[in-house]
């Protein structure tokens, strides 16, 4: 075993020991607390089997939920990629656009998501909200990490192809993309990170019994600690597979890098 | 040298930025197939120098011909030699050399030879699928030279290409760019404040002044053989010609 595999096993014997001691420190606090907000990891376990098995209150399994959630999920982070790739180039590459668009733009950026929902009641039905309040969250990094990205693009490699004379088309294609790329992924994967943190606020507005945002709500109402932490623990769960997964593409895409992301 | 025609012509070329005059009417010939060095000091403008030739900033006066017309990247054939680490990282290393031909519009399999033979002739054929990152710093300027000497260009320009490199790989290098140069026989414009890079390269040196930057002396090094020695007697009387001549900068 070399030293950098020697270092990854360490990594992981770490992260198992960290978890150890959350699960420790919670099972202590949970028997000094005895109290049913704080219940102990066994209880946990328990909820989990629970809504796995037989599902919640209305017998929608936890699978159904974390599906029906992702769906909600891809469906907003695509709108969000599809708008802010496109609008965050063309932006970066014809600055006046945002210039003259910024006191649009900019106050928009700092509303929260969760301050429109009240407008997405108002304004939308169903499956729309949930995809709007979600792409409200990815939008705005995916947006702004390709803007600033193309801004940054490196001038020397620009002139490498202007002085064999490219045109502007090309420059645009084959060395400003291939360029601002990796920064794209960054910002999707800030911008998926930031829409799964949403999904709580879009399913408390979308209507839909179903969805792992609606779980919680759910057991918040019958305020049963054990299912609301399951909730919390998938959507913390799957946000950190989310990440992972992305950052493995990430480094297999842009190999040419020396440094993908801080993992 | 005065018997050759012209290939390139400055003539006037000034610079100025606002108030700052950079460039100040800098008139000279380059001959076909000649390597000319110009030596300046750090900060005098000879970024800016270069980069009024090639056109990548517009002059404030003055004129750059090929033959007779005005320079043109789409028309004439320009390569440039950054002083600043220029390869594309995400293309490999075959694909960094070829990116001029292909914007060019070359055929692929013609493509493929030429790339193929200045891989050879600049010793990077083993590395031709790595990336820039998976490569030492002279390695990527070797590339770049590989990059500017395969389209074959009408006029290569380097502004101070090894300057960021150690003294080995710098003689090294300069080594390979002197055969591939003896070769091709290209035209070549080679910047440089490093005196003794200037009289071990080029075949005649252009002496710039301080800012406003003019052409203070030319000294010519075309009757020393290449390789050249840098311990010979006539290698050392000229560098001491143009460190006389660099001196009160």
């Amino acid at each position: 075993m070399n030293d950098k595999q020697k270092e990854q096993v360490k990594t992981v014997l770490y992260n198992i020991l960290s978890l150890i001691v959350v699960a420790v420190l919670w099972t202590l606090f949970s028997a000094w607390q005895q109290s049913p907000f704080f219940p102990p990891p066994a209880d946990i376990w328990k909820a989990f089997v629970g809504l796995a098995t037989q599902g919640d209150i209305e017998g929608i399994s936890l699978a159904r939920h974390i599906w029906a959630s992702l769906i909600r999920i891809f469906a907003g982070f695509a709108a969000a990629c599809a708008l802010g790739i496109p609008l965050g180039l063309a932006m970066g590459l014809w600055p006046r656009m945002y210039n003259r668009t910024r006191a649009v733009l900019e106050p928009i950026r700092f509303i929260p998501p969760i301050a429109w929902i009240p407008m997405a009641i108002v304004l939308l039905v169903g499956f729309s909200r949930y995809a709007f309040l979600i792409w409200l969250g990815a939008f705005f990094p995916i947006f702004i990490t390709t803007l600033l990205s193309v801004t940054r693009v490196n001038p020397v490699h620009v002139n490498v192809a202007k002085v064999f004379g490219a045109s502007r088309s090309y420059i645009i294609r084959k060395i400003v993309i291939p360029s601002v790329l990796p920064d794209i992924a960054t910002g999707m994967r800030v911008g998926l990170g930031i829409a799964w943190m949403c999904i709580v606020a879009a399913e408390m507005i979308g209507g839909e019994m179903i969805g792992v945002g609606r779980l919680i709500l759910k057991y918040a109402e019958l305020i049963r600690m054990g299912e609301i932490i399951v909730g919390m623990l998938v959507i913390g769960i799957i946000g950190f597979l989310m990440n992972e997964i992305f950052i493995v593409v990430e480094k297999r895409v842009f190999r040419w890098r020396s440094e993908v992301s801080i993992d | 040298m005065s018997a050759k025609k012209p290939k390139i012509t400055i003539k006037n070329l000034s610079k100025y930025f606002d108030d700052l005059v950079v460039l100040d009417d800098i008139s000279f010939d380059i001959y076909d197939g000649e390597f000319l060095c110009v030596v300046g000091p750090t900060g005098c403008g000879k970024t800016t120098f270069c980069n009024v030739v090639t056109r990548l900033l517009p002059s404030t006066k003055g004129s750059v011909t090929v033959g007779a017309e005005a320079i043109d990247f789409k028309k004439h054939n320009v390569s440039f030699i950054f002083q600043e680490p220029s390869c594309l990282p995400w293309r490999t290393v075959w694909d960094n050399v070829k990116i001029g031909l292909e914007i060019k519009g070359y055929p692929e399999p013609e493509i493929r030879e030429r790339v193929q033979n200045v891989l050879e002739m600049t010793g990077l054929t083993p590395f031709k699928d790595f990336f820039p990152n998976q490569i030492s710093a002279g390695m990527k300027q070797r590339v770049a030279i590989a990059r500017a000497f395969v389209t074959e260009p009408d006029m290569l320009l380097m502004d101070e290409p090894f300057g960021q490199l150690d003294t080995s790989t710098r003689f090294s290098i300069e080594n390979s760019l002197v055969r591939l140069w003896e070769k091709t026989k290209q035209t070549v414009i080679f910047v440089t404040h490093n005196l003794e890079e200037a009289v071990y390269l080029s075949e005649r040196i252009l002496v710039l002044t301080q800012k406003p930057t003019k052409i203070k002396s030319e000294v010519g090094v075309q009757h020393l053989l290449h390789p050249r020695d840098i311990a010979d007697p006539e290698f050392v009387r000229i560098r001491r010609q143009v460190t006389d001549l660099v001196r009160w900068w």
